[in-house]
């Protein structure tokens, strides 16, 4: 469902994605890993057609981000780190607008639909302006889940959020992950290892290990945490 | 139809937002204002002006054209959601023309107010209502342009403010430009300044009552450049 070959992403003479590859299946949740400034973000942001690649291929769905950008683009949808709206919209009027610009057909139902899967319907004529932060990030997988996109990209989703929230956002992706395909990046690594199928470890741009998270911590010791893992990798490549 | 779904957006929030009353408010107040003086004038000294308002409006859409235009880029991209606009299957070129006819729209529905002028001149005298008319459509190719300028500077920031203040120095270089080719000596020059100024596109012509096809080329074709160059800085931001 996602294809990466060999991306890289250059800002001038710093690397920021260096020669990524890998894929994710249809209905699989993989977590992206890392530090901050590893290049999660950059990598999401190629993915989700917002920047081009400086080399690589990205597929989605089949289609080509760069040779075939809209139609890939309306195969994505994408819930960036920090959730952008339009605080003079209502919650009803801001996911049917996301809606429509993406090309559904039953606009209304779908919004409706997505307002109810987050559990906002009856915030529906609310002001985007007066939704707290929870509910806020709430609104902003409605807007990623309107046009049922079969994969999901979800940058960072439990930043900022209160511990109750994390847990029904840990859930959310849980749910999606049985007819999506989702990647999410955190760098909260319990969570990865709770909510992700597999996950991918990256520093400095690369790549630095992939697998099921049970697998990962075996190839270190028994009993490491996934923490172990990723604190060994890092520092095995600073030193 | 992509252009559509960003026009209705935009346009709802210029009908909603208390900034966008008090603009047409502050338009209105100040046409009206000079409407007044210039009428009770007309009782002594000279005529009435059927061209007062579009005239004044030529000058004052230097400063209101960037009011009406700085948030549409600059907002997107401090709140982010330039991020979901242009990952969404969408061209530039959607977004920018859908978010300049929705300026222009608003423009144009504060013009048609501003029709109650002339309308009154005809209860008291007798206005030359062609020239009116060759006026009102002068402005309304010039408030175009002046607005998909302010859209340039609109794209290259997040900071509104500085994208309505860089918009209303660049339209004010412009008309000091003219007024500068007006008392210039240098006769090339000042063809040149002529021919390339925003007020002298209008204020020899439309506003005497002579609609040219040069002009109205003039306007719609440094609009369509404005509005080209936006879209491509929209679409360099992918590559920052």
């Amino acid at each position: 469902m996602i294809e990466v070959t060999n991306l890289t992403k250059r800002f001038g003479d710093r690397i920021a994605v260096n020669q990524l590859t890998f894929q994710a299946q249809a209905g699989e949740v993989v977590g992206l890993l890392g530090p901050n400034g590893a290049g999660k973000t950059t990598t999401m942001r190629i993915l989700t057609g917002f920047m081009p690649p400086s080399e690589g291929t990205v597929i989605i769905a089949g289609h080509d981000m760069v040779q075939d950008s809209l139609e890939a683009r309306r195969n994505v949808g994408y819930l960036p780190e920090r959730v952008p709206v339009y605080p003079d919209m209502t919650v009803r009027e801001y996911v049917l607008y996301w809606a429509r610009l993406r090309g559904v057909r039953t606009a209304g139902k779908s919004a409706d639909d997505a307002i109810a899967r987050v559990d906002l319907s009856d915030r529906r004529h609310t002001l985007i302006r007066n939704l707290s932060k929870g509910m806020r990030q709430r609104l902003g997988f409605a807007q990623a889940l309107v046009h049922n996109p079969p994969v999901l990209i979800l940058d960072e989703p439990t930043i900022g959020i209160d511990p109750k929230q994390v847990i029904e956002v840990r859930e959310t992706v849980r749910a999606l992950g049985k007819d999506h395909t989702v990647l999410f990046s955190t760098h909260i690594l319990n969570e990865a290892e709770q909510v992700c199928d597999r996950v991918i470890i990256m520093n400095e741009g690369k790549i630095v290990a992939q697998g099921k998270p049970s697998e990962l911590r075996l190839n270190l010791s028994p009993d490491a945490t996934l923490e172990d893992v990723f604190l060994n990798i890092v520092n095995r490549r600073k030193s | 139809m992509a252009i559509w779904i960003i026009f209705r957006r935009e346009i709802t929030f210029f009908l909603t937002t208390p900034f966008a009353y008090a603009i047409a408010a502050a338009l209105l107040l100040l046409t009206g204002v000079l409407f007044n003086y210039d009428l009770n004038a007309s009782f002594s000294t000279k005529p009435a002006d059927a061209t007062l308002v579009p005239t004044l409006l030529s000058f004052a859409m230097i400063f209101f054209a960037p009011l009406l235009t700085m948030r549409m880029f600059a907002e997107e991209r401090r709140e982010g959601t330039m991020e979901l606009l242009l990952t969404a299957p969408v061209n530039e070129s959607s977004i920018v023309i859908g978010k300049f006819l929705s300026a222009w729209t608003y423009f144009t529905l504060v013009l048609l107010i501003t029709l109650i002028y002339p309308i009154i001149l005809t209860t008291i005298t007798e206005p030359d209502l062609g020239m009116s008319l060759s006026a009102y459509i002068g402005i309304w190719l010039y408030g175009g342009t002046t607005l998909a300028v302010g859209m340039v500077f609109s794209s290259l920031t997040e900071n509104q403010i500085v994208a309505a203040f860089l918009g209303m120095i660049a339209l004010l270089l412009l008309w000091l430009a003219d007024q500068a080719g007006q008392i210039i000596t240098n006769i090339p020059i000042a063809v040149v300044i002529r021919l390339l100024s925003f007020q002298g596109h209008f204020s020899s012509s439309f506003a005497v009552g002579l609609i040219r096809l040069e002009d109205v080329i003039f306007f719609t074709g440094i609009t369509v450049v404005m509005l080209y160059i936006t879209i491509q800085i929209v679409e360099s931001q992918r590559w920052r």
